[in-house]
């Protein structure tokens, strides 16, 4: 008897689709059941249609956030990609220092993120930080609690701190995949180094950057934590990116229904930056 | 010898399960007025403020989930190709894609034209199947 597919195995994965449910599942009809409707507490909900919806579409409030995000997205992607690239690039690729400096990459990354907000939080106050103190003995006005340039500035060197050395270590391990014959071949040829990194080195990352790339922008678009416990959006809205305003509006405000359409938009998004991602892993991999 | 996969049966009990959940959730509504009230709430009092249109929303999407497992049992393995997209889809990948296009069609629908969502479901539906035979 021909047969090709038995399907049976997919019994197995029950147990995790049970607990996508409980954590995901059923959240996310309580969010959309939540943004067609309006509450004022009690568990007592009137139909409101598509009315969350269109006032977050049309919110001045929303696009500001959105743009925010996108502006600081773009501007984590300009510092820490180059600047990944051109550390991995000088990183030794034998002897002592190549454990020396991978540790050093990694530690950032280790530290969790609200204590990388609070870490931040201290180091640019004016009164005990030494960032904050150093930069008013230099002479310069530096005050992120009034600032929101010297905010935002304080936002994306503690980003570029943080998250840098993914894009390094990312990039590192393109690098040292590459055979030293290339090496060789480029040497033989007499090519600059531009070249060697134009034509040997960059293509043989382009697989890595992507995924450094699309891992910055969706973590960068996401954020919440760190910018949340040093600037807690301000001053103003001036660092309110997307999360932020979310959870002003759903629990600062308690306005469950245009949250919930918040939510969901922000939700698609990510979903389809996701999608995105999937996609250009899965077909990295197959024409690998 | 072939095994033929009988999935009439397995469809028309899909089909029956919604109709007849849909038909259960319906008769939970209050009437008012004269008229059922469609936009009440399916259970008065509960946190999840269930009702109709987002029960039938749902229930729609697992009808699509159960119909493209019926089709897989029916015609086992995805039906893979390379589409306009010029990489390989399955049939899960384009139901995704259809859902999330959407998605984005009535989104879209609300900023731009404003409410009254017939006209972006229409929209999506000719999206899904271009979807379906070009991706």
């Amino acid at each position: 008897m021909n047969k090709p597919w038995n399907n049976k195995a997919w019994f197995l994965v029950l147990p995790v689709l049970a607990l996508v449910a409980f954590s995901a599942a059923i959240p996310l009809m309580t969010v959309v059941n939540y943004s067609v409707q309006d509450t004022f507490g009690g568990n007592q909900f009137f139909w409101a249609g598509t009315e969350w919806f269109e006032e977050i579409l049309s919110s001045d409030r929303f696009w500001a956030a959105m743009g925010r995000n996108l502006v600081f997205s773009a501007i984590i992607l300009a510092i820490e990609v180059p600047l990944g690239i051109l550390i991995a690039l000088n990183m030794p690729r034998r002897g002592w220092g190549v454990s020396v400096c991978l540790v050093l990459m990694a530690l950032p990354l280790l530290i969790p993120w609200n204590v990388v907000g609070t870490i931040w939080q201290v180091f640019g106050r004016i009164d005990i930080g030494l960032l904050g103190r150093a930069t008013w003995a230099l002479g310069i006005d530096y005050n992120y609690v009034n600032d929101p340039f010297d905010a935002w500035i304080t936002v994306i060197v503690m980003d570029v701190w943080h998250w840098t050395s993914l894009v390094v270590l990312l990039c590192y391990a393109g690098l040292v995949s590459i055979p030293d014959a290339y090496y060789q071949a480029a040497r033989i040829d007499g090519a600059s180094r531009w070249a060697v990194f134009r034509y040997i080195q960059l293509p043989k990352m382009k697989r890595v950057l992507t995924i450094a790339i699309l891992l910055r922008f969706m973590d960068s678009f996401m954020i919440y934590t760190e910018p949340f416990v040093v600037t807690g959006g301000g001053p103003g809205n001036s660092t309110t990116f997307l999360s932020i305003d979310l959870v002003k509006m759903a629990i600062g405000q308690f306005d469950l229904g245009p949250a919930a359409a918040m939510s969901l938009i922000y939700f698609l998004i990510i979903l389809l930056l996701s999608w995105v991602f999937y996609t250009v892993m899965t077909n990295y991999d197959a024409e690998k | 010898m072939e095994r033929t996969r009988n999935w009439k049966l397995p469809l028309a009990g899909v089909l029956a399960a919604y109709a007849a959940t849909a038909w259960l959730l319906a008769n939970r509504l209050p009437v008012k007025d004269g008229a059922i009230d469609w936009q009440a709430s399916l259970f008065p009092g509960s946190w999840m403020a269930w009702s109709f249109p987002t029960a039938l929303f749902f229930l729609s999407i697992f009808l699509f989930l159960a119909l493209m497992a019926i089709w897989e049992y029916a015609r086992p393995g995805g039906h893979p190709r390379v589409g306009i997209l010029r990489f390989e889809t399955t049939r899960g990948d384009r139901l995704f894609v259809s859902l999330l296009g959407s998605a984005f069609i009535h989104l879209a629908w609300l900023g731009l034209v404003g409410p009254g969502l017939w006209w972006a479901l229409a929209l999506s539906a000719v999206y899904a199947i271009g979807v379906f035979r070009f991706v």
